[in-house]
């Protein structure tokens, strides 16, 4: 599932994120939408953008509270998918945190498609605690993350 | 703005969190979570609704802070639940909510679940009051 993005880059003190995906178009899950037009979902665009969305809220909610979360994507509160992305696709999306509090944080996204708008919305990461059982996910997390951030 | 106003306003995006017919009746005395089957995210976007439409803010802890009032920390609430001077100042502040729907010990990060539409509609027109004072 994380295996599309290539890089994240991120400024928590600004509160900002931005990334690049790289989409195939020969992935089995993708093949019948659409046969001979591939497009990319517009559910992938929104968790594409939430998987640059949520290390970033995971940062602000440490810089700012202190605090190590997760987050999880808790809304999607506004959503416009400005024209359709084929595949395969290089995209590069964005992360805006609009505000941040211990429990959520509302973020603005983008997704560009070869420079187009693709994907504009607001995205609500809910940031729960851990527990003990998440141990391995938030190890996966950590190493995606280097992998990511050492991309830049 | 007067309460009927601020209760037709909340009510709509009421019914805009929960999708629902434009008609559809919302009361004063609705319990959000009991009669409206509200979840903790529709409280959160209810919230963000009434803040971009009043242009107010309504911050995490606001509800904790007016409801703890004067009271010091540990007299209003130990170990993330109320005590009893903390319970009966909820009470007070959702005055028109049924006291059965309280449960002996309240934890301080559950007072939302016992709102009424009404108390969401005095916690806007508080906010307005501050708004216009500052």
């Amino acid at each position: 599932m994380f295996e599309f993005i290539q890089s994240i880059a991120m400024v928590p003190e600004a509160g900002k994120a931005t990334g690049e995906a790289v989409v195939p178009s020969e992935r089995p899950m993708l093949a019948d939408h659409f046969p001979g037009v591939p497009i990319l979902p517009g559910s992938l665009l929104i968790e594409l953008a939430a998987q640059i969305a949520g290390p970033l809220a995971e940062e602000m909610v440490k810089l700012r509270y202190g605090l190590n979360r997760w987050a999880i994507l808790g809304m999607v509160r506004d959503a416009k998918f400005i024209q359709p992305v084929p595949l395969p696709a290089g995209l590069k999306l964005t992360a805006e945190v609009r505000r941040c509090e211990a429990a959520s944080v509302v973020l603005q996204v983008s997704v560009e498609d070869r420079g187009q708008l693709a994907l504009r919305g607001e995205l609500v990461m809910m940031m729960v605690e851990t527990t003990p059982d998440w141990e391995g996910a938030i190890r996966a997390r950590n190493e995606r993350l280097a992998k990511w951030r050492a991309v830049r | 703005m007067n309460e009927q106003s601020t209760l037709e306003v909340v009510a709509a995006e009421i019914r805009a969190t929960l999708g629902i017919a434009g008609d559809a009746p919302i009361r004063s005395e609705s319990l959000l979570f009991y009669d409206l089957s509200f979840t903790s995210l529709d409280m959160l976007d209810l919230l963000f609704r009434v803040e971009s439409h009043f242009q107010i803010a309504i911050p995490e802890g606001t509800f904790y802070e007016l409801t703890k009032g004067v009271l010091a920390d540990n007299d209003f609430a130990q170990e993330g639940m109320l005590t009893p001077k903390g319970r009966e100042r909820l009470l007070v502040l959702l005055y028109d909510s049924p006291p059965k729907i309280f449960p002996e010990r309240i934890h301080i990060k559950t007072f939302l679940r016992y709102c009424t539409v009404g108390a969401i509609v005095r916690l806007v027109d508080y906010k307005l009051k501050m708004k216009v004072r500052d």
